[in-house]
């Protein structure tokens, strides 16, 4: 699968427009579903996946192939131009969100069966934090505030944020390896 | 001044930076292993949380929009999807070069008067409908200009005709002064032989040649025309049929989708 991602993606390089709307196939959804968690509006979103394929297409962001796979480059171009969005439309979202949002989606493609099946690791993941932890990581990666803002809104010290949102965040990749291990159990499962 | 660097991790890798100061931090980043470590942690810890996202079925025609979009801002002439070179011949194939960064943007206002006609359905997000308002999605009927906007669009929504499963966009982009009318099918259904579709331009009860392609396997398919070959008209209507081949003169086949401009 992920060779394939290289392979389409050499393909757009070299200007081929049909890869580029495999690769748009592949992901539409992802990035528009995670751009609307950053924005939460819709249209703001689609001008997201907009930005985000033409930077691919535009080559002006360049993959590298030793940074990762194509599919956390991707996401990772979502997010910057998500957090540019909310910064450029001033977009205030409540600071205490929900983790989930309300919209969900009928269909049941394998992409989106193992989609599923991370989300409801993370979620029982997140629900092992601390509460406080549970908002540096809201406030942090998707809210994308900056240090100082993180500071304010938690009434922490500057100088504690960054250790803090590393604590964080390691513990819930932590116990994502753990349920990996043990795997999601009846108990946990179905909530 | 070195700790001090290290401090600006959590806002680079948030995109916070102004531009200096993410260069300063870039710069630092190549000798301090530590920031090097954290930045790579940073990156592994939050590689999951994209996933917390609700799956969420984008609108239907939005992939229409985004593609035509980002096409358009590629190439003035041609910009199919597919194969239409035996249709516009004239046009060689232009898919492999990429001339883009130099979109300038003028806001022509052959658009007014076409909005104030009523030929827009919708009008599309990104280019134009941008919103500075402060909070509200903009539903805002006003067209804004922001710098970063390089091209002009608007766009219409075909109507198939009876029986007919298939869906097309209308966008006209204006670009390096030509106009340009972009569409874009989906589901249409395959061709056979040497049979193309067709786009037209009826002015009355005349129609003018403005486009063929050729959907692929899914169904999908796209073409670029530049509406100044045609000289100066009013249009009436933009509709697709389905023609023999890519060298009808007249309409042969049904129309297929439709819009009254
Ligand atoms: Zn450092």
């Amino acid at each position: 699968m992920s060779s394939h991602d290289l392979e389409l993606y050499s393909q757009i390089q070299a200007g081929d427009q049909r890869a580029l709307e495999q690769l748009y196939d592949r992901y539409e959804k992802l990035v528009y579903s995670f751009a609307y968690r950053m924005v939460k509006q819709e249209a703001l979103a689609e001008e997201i996946v907009q930005e985000v394929f033409m930077k691919i297409w535009t080559k002006k962001g360049v993959y590298q192939e030793k940074k990762g796979k194509l599919s956390s480059w991707i996401l990772t171009i979502t997010r910057n131009t998500s957090i540019d969005i909310i910064r450029k439309n001033k977009i205030t979202t409540h600071t205490f969100e929900e983790w989930d949002s309300l919209k969900s989606d009928q269909t049941e493609t394998e992409d989106i069966v193992l989609w599923k099946e991370k989300k409801e690791k993370l979620k029982i993941a997140v629900r092992e934090l601390s509460e406080d932890q549970q908002q540096i990581v809201q406030l942090f990666y998707f809210k994308g505030f900056s240090q100082q803002k993180i500071a304010n809104t938690c009434s922490i010290p500057l100088g504690t944020v960054k250790g803090r949102i590393r604590l964080a965040l390691k513990h819930l990749k932590e116990t994502m390896k753990n349920i990996d291990e043990r795997g999601v159990n009846d108990e946990t499962r179905g909530v | 001044m070195r700790q001090e660097a290290c401090n600006l991790l959590i806002d680079y890798f948030n995109n916070q930076l102004s531009k200096e100061d993410k260069e300063i931090f870039e710069q630092h980043l190549e000798s301090c292993e530590s920031c090097q470590e954290e930045l790579k942690e940073l990156e592994e810890f939050t590689e999951d949380l994209p996933y917390m996202s609700e799956s969420i079925t984008p609108p239907e025609d939005m992939k229409a929009r985004v593609l035509t979009n980002i096409f358009a801002s590629e190439k003035e002439e041609d910009a199919t999807v597919d194969q239409n070179k035996k249709a516009e011949p004239e046009q060689g194939s232009n898919v492999s070069s990429f001339p883009l960064e130099k979109r300038k943007s003028k806001n022509k206002n052959w658009l007014t008067p076409l909005l104030a006609a009523g030929l827009l359905v919708s009008v599309l997000g990104n280019g134009i409908l941008v919103m500075n308002q402060s909070e509200d999605t903009a539903e805002s009927p006003e067209i804004e200009q922001e710098e970063s906007l390089d091209r002009t669009q608007l766009s219409a929504q075909l109507a198939p005709s009876e029986g007919i499963e298939a869906s097309a966009t209308a966008t006209m982009v204006e670009k390096q002064n030509s106009l340009n009318l972009m569409i874009q099918a989906n589901n249409l259904s395959a061709l056979e032989g040497d049979q193309t579709y067709q786009v037209w331009v009826l002015e009355g009860e005349k129609p003018y040649r403005a486009g063929t392609f050729v959907p692929n396997e899914e169904g999908f398919g796209a073409v670029s025309f530049e509406m100044d070959q045609l000289g100066d008209h009013d249009w009436d209507v933009i509709a697709i049929t389905k023609e023999p081949n890519a060298t009808s003169e007249t309409p042969q086949g049904d129309i297929i989708l439709s819009t009254e401009l």
